[in-house]
């Protein structure tokens, strides 16, 4: 009996707060309206900036009269179209990008097996051995 | 009408034969109710490989584009006409795309990792309904008192 009434002693000693919180805070200066103190409702400023291809960024739509343009998406070496993690186009501009190199090789705008010796120097869009993801070349 | 673009290679010759070609070309578009509404010329230079056409192996040509309104109907036989005119020595004819509203880029949404790509979760989607080979095994209580398959 001793013993319960230890045990009970104990366990309302340790769940009684030692320090007695006051329910009502005490101001020294006046109290605001909440409408002033409330943080502003503004849009994240923290946001990233929405990722773009450099074509849509750009707003180009690719041509097979515009066989500069094409030509710098063509290896220098075999001629052949690098592929998407390379260039780091979006799906669409990809497709349209192939479709129309295609015409232009077809109309004798462009080569079939290596680029134009006078499009060698022009500025490079992307770095091909640094791709998005790894590939076996 | 419907928009073509005539994408033209003519031979190298002088500069008052290539006018009265591009009359004899333009003439033949007139002639089955086509409109001509632009004419390109991107220059006089050498071909990234050499076509041979008319018993002739061509390195240079002359480039031009047509941009013309015609009916469909005519388009074939105008490539007819032009494959047997010794001047020309390739034609292609494209139709003009219509100016499509050109949709957001969706770059962003592709280089997600693949389980947050939408095509990738419907494939996913696709291969949990079948059959997975590697883990499939055969249930010894098919009503077959064998085993029907080589062991
Ligand atoms: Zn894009």
């Amino acid at each position: 009996m001793a013993l319960l009434k230890s045990l009970l002693n104990r366990h309302i000693f340790y769940n009684t707060p030692r320090v007695i919180i006051p329910a009502v805070r005490l101001f020294s200066t006046d109290v605001k309206p909440a409408e002033d103190d409330a943080p502003a409702d503004i849009e994240n400023p923290y946001k990233k900036e929405r990722k773009q291809c450099i074509l849509c960024k750009l707003n180009i739509k690719p041509d097979y009269k515009n066989y500069r343009l094409l030509s710098q998406f063509q290896s220098p070496y075999t001629g052949r179209i690098y592929g998407r993690h390379i260039t780091g186009l979006c799906k669409t501009k990809q497709e349209q990008v192939e479709a129309e190199i295609s015409k232009a090789q077809n109309c004798a705008y462009m080569p079939y097996y290596y680029k134009d010796k006078t499009f060698l120097k022009d500025p490079k869009l992307f770095d091909p051995s640094n791709p998005v993801r790894s590939h076996r070349f | 009408m419907p928009a073509y673009e005539f994408a033209m290679m003519f031979r190298a010759m002088p500069k008052s034969e290539l006018k009265t070609c591009l009359k004899r070309v333009s003439q033949a578009i007139f002639d089955r109710g086509g409109i001509i509404k632009n004419i390109e010329n991107l220059g006089f230079k050498p071909m990234p490989y050499k076509t041979s056409s008319h018993g002739l192996v061509h390195r240079e040509a002359n480039y031009f584009v047509l941009k013309v309104d015609t009916a469909t109907q005519a388009v074939a036989d105008l490539k007819e006409e032009y494959s047997r005119d010794v001047d020309i020595i390739r034609q292609r004819v494209y139709k003009v795309q219509d100016e499509t509203e050109n949709s957001a880029c969706t770059l962003e949404e592709e280089m997600l990792p693949p389980a947050y790509r939408e095509d990738v979760q419907k494939m996913i989607k696709i291969g949990k309904t079948q059959v997975n080979r590697f883990t499939y095994k055969f249930k010894y209580n098919s009503g077959l008192d064998y085993y029907p398959f080589q062991k």
